[in-house]
């Protein structure tokens, strides 16, 4: 169609893509059809699991957590039994797939925060995550660089994240494996007394729920974070 | 570097079609200003996530890649090999690396099959 004759409105249209087929696109579907064709998975199984990884958020656990707030018995369950009170938010920890698929999800525990005492949770072997309930992990939280320190300089490594703690507040470094997953629950802000649970879903941000930040009034996204390379990377 | 046939470290094994792509860097952050898209991550990346998850935890076919060597080689090569690429291209060069240094993909096979995907998806 040369003229613009056609009946749309441009400003409606889809959003800019990428019209260039770059290596890397090329590169994954070589892998994924290599890997099919020898056996490693089915196309089956890998359609299931990139299924699971777009589905996934941070949702679910920052409703945990708001409900947990405004409900005395639903925290005790929540401390108790993080896997069946997951349920009550619409995840099956024990096969977030939903498929059959084996799962090394076994064991999930959530770390409550007072006013003392502040969890941050990190993975100090790889990049154990509780994926199910809180989605991808960031890409910081992958990196050598922040799995190190974090572990060695706690209190530094927060301010980093733009999280400044009293002295007199301890902070618990807790390490992921692939067995035992954690997430935090941070101590109720100030400000939010007679808020609903979606009020305060939106505050308990996916940092809110790793401990490198903590919920504030009017805080609804995460922070920004330079990934920064290891100053001593891995030699072997 | 867990298995006998591969002795040396991992970075220290080429693949010259991944130090192809590397060169031509065409990262996402680069194409995204190019064309002018927001999204953050490029959209193969829930399939490159498929495709780890499947390797990790599929069942099906024998295990040619544990999860920590998967990680942990990763994270070497991210800081050497692969230091100029952002994440998550180093994840994907990486994991290509991984598989191609351990013999369940041949460097030739690779070569090949990127031509033919490449000629394939520039046809239409």
């Amino acid at each position: 169609m040369s003229e613009h004759e056609h009946d749309h409105d441009h400003d409606r249209t889809a959003a800019p893509m990428v019209d260039e087929i770059t290596d890397f696109e090329v590169l994954e579907i070589a892998l994924r059809e290599l890997c099919i064709e020898k056996g490693l998975f089915t196309v089956e199984d890998h359609r299931r699991f990139t299924e699971f990884a777009e589905h996934i958020g941070p949702t679910p656990a920052a409703h945990m957590v708001a409900r947990a707030w405004l409900d005395p018995e639903f925290k005790k369950l929540v401390l108790a039994d993080a896997i069946a009170a997951s349920r009550e938010v619409g995840v099956d920890w024990l096969e977030p797939t939903g498929f059959g698929t084996p799962s090394d999800f076994t064991a999930l525990h959530v770390l409550e925060d007072t006013p003392t005492l502040h969890h941050v949770i990190v993975c100090a072997l790889c990049s154990c995550y509780p994926r199910p309930i809180l989605g991808n992990s960031p890409e910081w939280y992958r990196t050598p660089n922040y799995r190190r320190r974090l572990v060695r300089w706690p209190r530094q490594v927060l301010a980093e994240f733009g999280l400044y703690l009293p002295e007199d507040v301890a902070i618990r470094v807790e390490d992921s494996n692939q067995k035992h997953r954690f997430m935090v629950m941070p101590v109720r802000p100030e400000g939010t007394e007679d808020w609903d649970e979606d009020q305060l879903a939106a505050i308990l941000t996916r940092d809110c729920l790793i401990g490198v930040a903590v919920p504030k009034v009017g805080v609804t996204t995460n922070a920004i974070t330079d990934t920064r390379p290891a100053i001593h990377p891995v030699q072997h | 570097m867990s298995t006998s046939e591969n002795i040396r470290p991992v970075e220290q094994v080429t693949v010259a079609p991944l130090a192809n792509i590397v060169e031509r860097q065409q990262i996402w952050s680069r194409m995204a200003a190019k064309y002018g898209v927001e999204n953050p991550v490029p959209p193969w990346k829930s399939s490159l996530d498929g495709i780890c998850d499947a390797l990790d935890r599929g069942g099906c076919g024998p295990e040619v890649l544990s999860f920590v060597d998967r990680r942990n080689e990763e994270d070497t090569l991210s800081a050497t090999v692969y230091s100029t690429l952002p994440y998550p291209e180093n994840q994907l060069v990486s994991l290509a690396h991984s598989l191609v240094a351990r013999g369940v993909i041949d460097e030739t096979e690779l070569q090949h099959r990127l031509a033919g995907i490449r000629s394939r998806l520039q046809a239409g």
